[in-house]
């Protein structure tokens, strides 16, 4: 046969268009109003931890993936999301210095040593953000109260979480819902955004980009535990919906407990893996020594994403290799006509 | 080519096409080839110069007859390497306009009082690739508790069983009765595209049910309407016996199949669609079976340019071939032209879990975990994942963000298992199928540290 100047190539011979990078920029797309709004209240200081985090992410993978000679996948957009994530979760006053560190010590140890995009079992942000607060010099500086304290928002600058565990549910009475809802308390340059975060959250989710199981059963897991001991002890535990909305709940449920790399892909692997972070960050928030849990329980169930994703149906295998023979035909019709 | 909605919450949708198109009959090239799968034991009957008639068997203890589609001299006889990376044997007929027919295929006297074997028989002697597979031997005959006959197509781009349903309505239910009878099977469905309703109400289908099936890829496959609309499985041959119960027999075939039984010829035609991409226009030719591909785009005058791609079976699972003189055969459903912007190239990615694949595989295989065990040759594991269930649909690869072959790595996969147990040593044997050549990236992971592969790697 005579070949022709044309191209071969495996199937399927099209494609729907989707693209990696989409992930990542519907992500920073989603993310934008909760920025905003971070700039708003904080002024140059966020602007300038958001900036900072973004490029010394970038950079970050830059560096260490010219170190490894692989190809440089900066533009993928990925770096640049854990870098935003980071910033969001951070108070406007962090230093730069540690911005900087956590980004490196997040890209290179928890992402690109691990084989980059897709291959980190844990999210970059969040290994990142727990190096800082194990730190005992520098968990001062994630201590909302002492943070924020030279800012002038128009609300009271106490961090909601803090004020819960210090004084109990008679503390926070003083909270409105509708203002944690619109976002006027105390917290991460982003992260306090709970209106805005939850409506780039459905964003993502109408748009596909994040599974919308994950999301949804965190919710439920917060509201069913957080339930479970308001239920049981109104005076000593706070109630559910001040529990989504205080803190890092919206972040983690719609931004960093979704990370694709960190997270199931099976139905009730990803259901499972929502309702355990969900049920895990009221229990830290109970009875650890730190305010709020969100991103210790996502790290956590980060860790036991293999074996959810072992929660799922076993595919029917076909019959061992052995050769044909009439017999061999006529027993497998006797087999299937007794079952 | 798909839609692909800005909500993507929900998995994009293939539609199959609802249009008709006439379907156009091609004279008898002056050459055609037919190829031919050789196994041990058997071989040709023919040599080179010998003259065959229409009908004649041309080859000696196959496991089906190979029969000549046109009454000529044999001009050539060569082999070469299929896309399964078995070896062919392409036998190459200068062809006579005028037919004469083998008088050894016979036609089946008194079609509705004959016993199923004798059909059986007859079927097999017509050399029916669509029955062929479970016909090893028509005295040994496996239950069959579901035979589906389905006017639904197997690509997006084909619409050769819809277009025969459209235009013979009337001859279904002889189709219906004589399968029936032929396959002894207890239960009967006539599976429809939702779109042609109202063809479907008219027409009396005997014994069998109609199943409506929304036309939507890939509901055409015949795994797919074996598992909703059938008795469970696919019927195939696994190399321990059969799986499954259900046969799924195309309504072209069909039909053929009646009228060979009636007529006492073999099916010498088959149908095809052309499609390319650019006016997006769906045209229906009837070919000699043998015809090369080339005939039809110069009757279509289609061209293929340099650079482009001439795809064989459909765009989701066909094959690309390099040539316009390979020939169409008694399987191939259509043919698509692809101009050299429209060409879809993989990446050599790495998988990001975004789980895509996942939602969207229609035999519930975990593609994500797959592609990779395939990518690292860890084909043992991949066994245990079940992925000899997947029916290489392609819908995995089309919705992946990183554009990973994924398809290619099943079917790796598939071969690797047929090919090595788990000896590192047999490897090579495994990757030696050639489908796709320097261009697969599993391949490529073996070698990676080569200069050449550093300079092909795709640039982000």
């Amino acid at each position: 046969m005579k070949a022709l100047d044309i191209t071969v190539s495996p199937a399927p011979h099209c494609h729907s268009g989707a693209r990696i990078t989409g992930v990542s920029y519907n992500f920073i797309l989603a993310l934008i109003p909760a920025m905003a709004m971070g700039a708003y209240y904080y002024g140059f200081d966020a602007i300038r931890v958001i900036a900072a985090s973004i490029a010394s992410a970038m950079i970050a993978e830059a560096l260490i993936q010219s170190v490894l000679r692989r190809p440089i996948t900066i533009a993928d957009g990925s770096a640049a999301v854990s870098g935003l994530l980071l910033a969001l979760i951070l108070p406007a006053s962090v230093p730069l210095y540690l911005v900087v560190v956590a980004n490196f010590i997040g890209i290179i140890v928890a992402k690109q040593c691990f084989g980059g995009l897709g291959a980190n079992p844990l999210n970059p942000a969040l290994v990142g953000w727990a190096v800082i607060r194990i730190t005992k010099a520098w968990a001062g500086y994630l201590d909302f109260d002492l943070a924020l304290i030279n800012y002038e928002t128009g609300f009271i600058l106490q961090y909601p979480l803090a004020v819960l565990k210090a004084e109990g549910p008679a503390g926070i009475a003083h909270f409105g819902l509708m203002d944690l809802f619109l976002g006027k308390q105390a917290g991460g340059i982003g992260s306090s955004a709970i209106l805005c975060l939850l409506v780039g959250g459905i964003y993502l989710v109408l748009r596909g980009t994040i599974r919308w199981e994950i999301p949804a059963s965190f919710l439920l897991g917060v509201v069913v535990i957080a339930g479970i001991f308001w239920l049981r002890n109104s005076s000593n535990y706070a109630s559910p919906i001040f529990h989504i909305l205080a803190g890092n709940v919206m972040i983690g449920a719609f931004f960093l407990s979704t990370d694709n790399a960190t997270s199931p892909v099976n139905r009730w692997g990803m259901v499972a893996f929502g309702f355990c972070c969900g049920a895990m960050t009221v229990v830290l928030r109970a009875w650890s020594v730190y305010p709020d849990g969100v991103i210790f329980a996502c790290l956590l169930m980060s860790l036991f994403v293999p074996l959810l994703d072992k929660m799922k149906k076993k595919q029917l295998l076909p019959p061992a290799v052995s050769p044909v023979t009439p017999q061999a035909i006529s027993e497998s019709a006797e087999v299937r006509s007794a079952s | 080519m798909g839609l692909r909605s800005f909500f993507g919450i929900l998995p994009p949708k293939l539609y199959y096409k609802d249009v008709s198109a006439p379907i156009e009959a091609l004279p008898v090239p002056e050459k055609i080839t037919l190829l031919w799968y050789r196994r041990t034991h058997s071989d040709l009957a023919v040599r080179v110069g010998t003259k065959v008639e229409t009908g004649q068997d041309l080859a000696r203890n196959g496991r089906g007859p190979f029969v000549s589609t046109v009454t000529g001299r044999v001009e050539e006889a060569s082999t070469f390497l299929g896309v399964d990376s078995r070896e062919y044997l392409a036998v190459q007929i200068r062809a006579d306009q005028k037919d004469s027919f083998d008088p050894s295929v016979t036609s089946v006297a008194g079609l509705s009082e004959t016993q199923p074997q004798t059909l059986r028989t007859g079927v097999n002697r017509a050399g029916f690739t669509a029955l062929r597979s479970i016909i090893r031997d028509p005295r040994v005959w496996p239950t069959v508790d579901c035979l589906i006959i389905s006017a639904l197509d197997l690509d997006p781009f084909s619409i050769v069983n819809q277009q025969t349903f459209r235009d013979n309505p009337e001859q279904v239910e002889a189709a219906i009765e004589l399968l029936a009878r032929t396959t002894e099977a207890s239960q009967c469905v006539l599976a429809v595209p939702d779109n042609l309703a109202d063809i479907a109400s008219k027409v009396s289908t005997g014994a069998a049910t109609v199943a409506m099936v929304p036309p939507v890829y890939p509901n055409g496959l015949p795994e797919i309407l074996a598992k909703k609309y059938g008795a469970g499985l696919l019927m195939k041959t696994y190399d321990a016996g059969f799986a499954g119960n259900t046969v799924v027999v195309s309504l072209e075939h069909a039909l053929a199949m009646v009228n060979s039984l009636q007529s006492g010829r073999p099916m010498l035609e088959k149908t095809v669609t052309l499609s390319n991409g650019q006016d997006g226009k769906l045209r229906n030719f009837r070919v000699r079976i043998g015809t090369p591909v080339g005939e039809i785009l110069k009757r279509a005058s289609v061209e293929v340019q340099p650079k482009g791609k001439l795809i064989l079976n459909g765009i989701m699972r066909g094959y690309s071939c390099f040539s316009d003189e390979q020939p169409i055969t008694a399987t191939t459903e259509s043919v698509h032209v692809q101009s050299p912007s429209e060409v879809f190239f993989f990446q050599n990615t790495q998988c990001t879990n975004c789980g895509k694949c996942n939602s969207i595989c229609p035999v519930d295989l975990e593609v994500n975990i797959l592609g990779r065990l395939s990518e690292y040759g860890i084909f043992n594991k991949c066994r245990g994942l079940g992925v000899e269930n997947c029916i290489e649909c392609g819908l995995c690869a089309y919705v992946c963000p990183a554009r990973r072959p994924l398809v290619h790595f099943m079917t790796l996969a598939k071969q690797g298992i047929k090919t090595v147990t788990d000896e590192p040593a047999n490897m090579e044997e495994a990757l030696a199928c050639t489908a796709c050549g320097p261009s697969c990236p599993a391949i490529r992971l073996f070698d990676f540290d080569t200069e050449s592969d550093k300079e092909d790697s795709p640039k982000v």
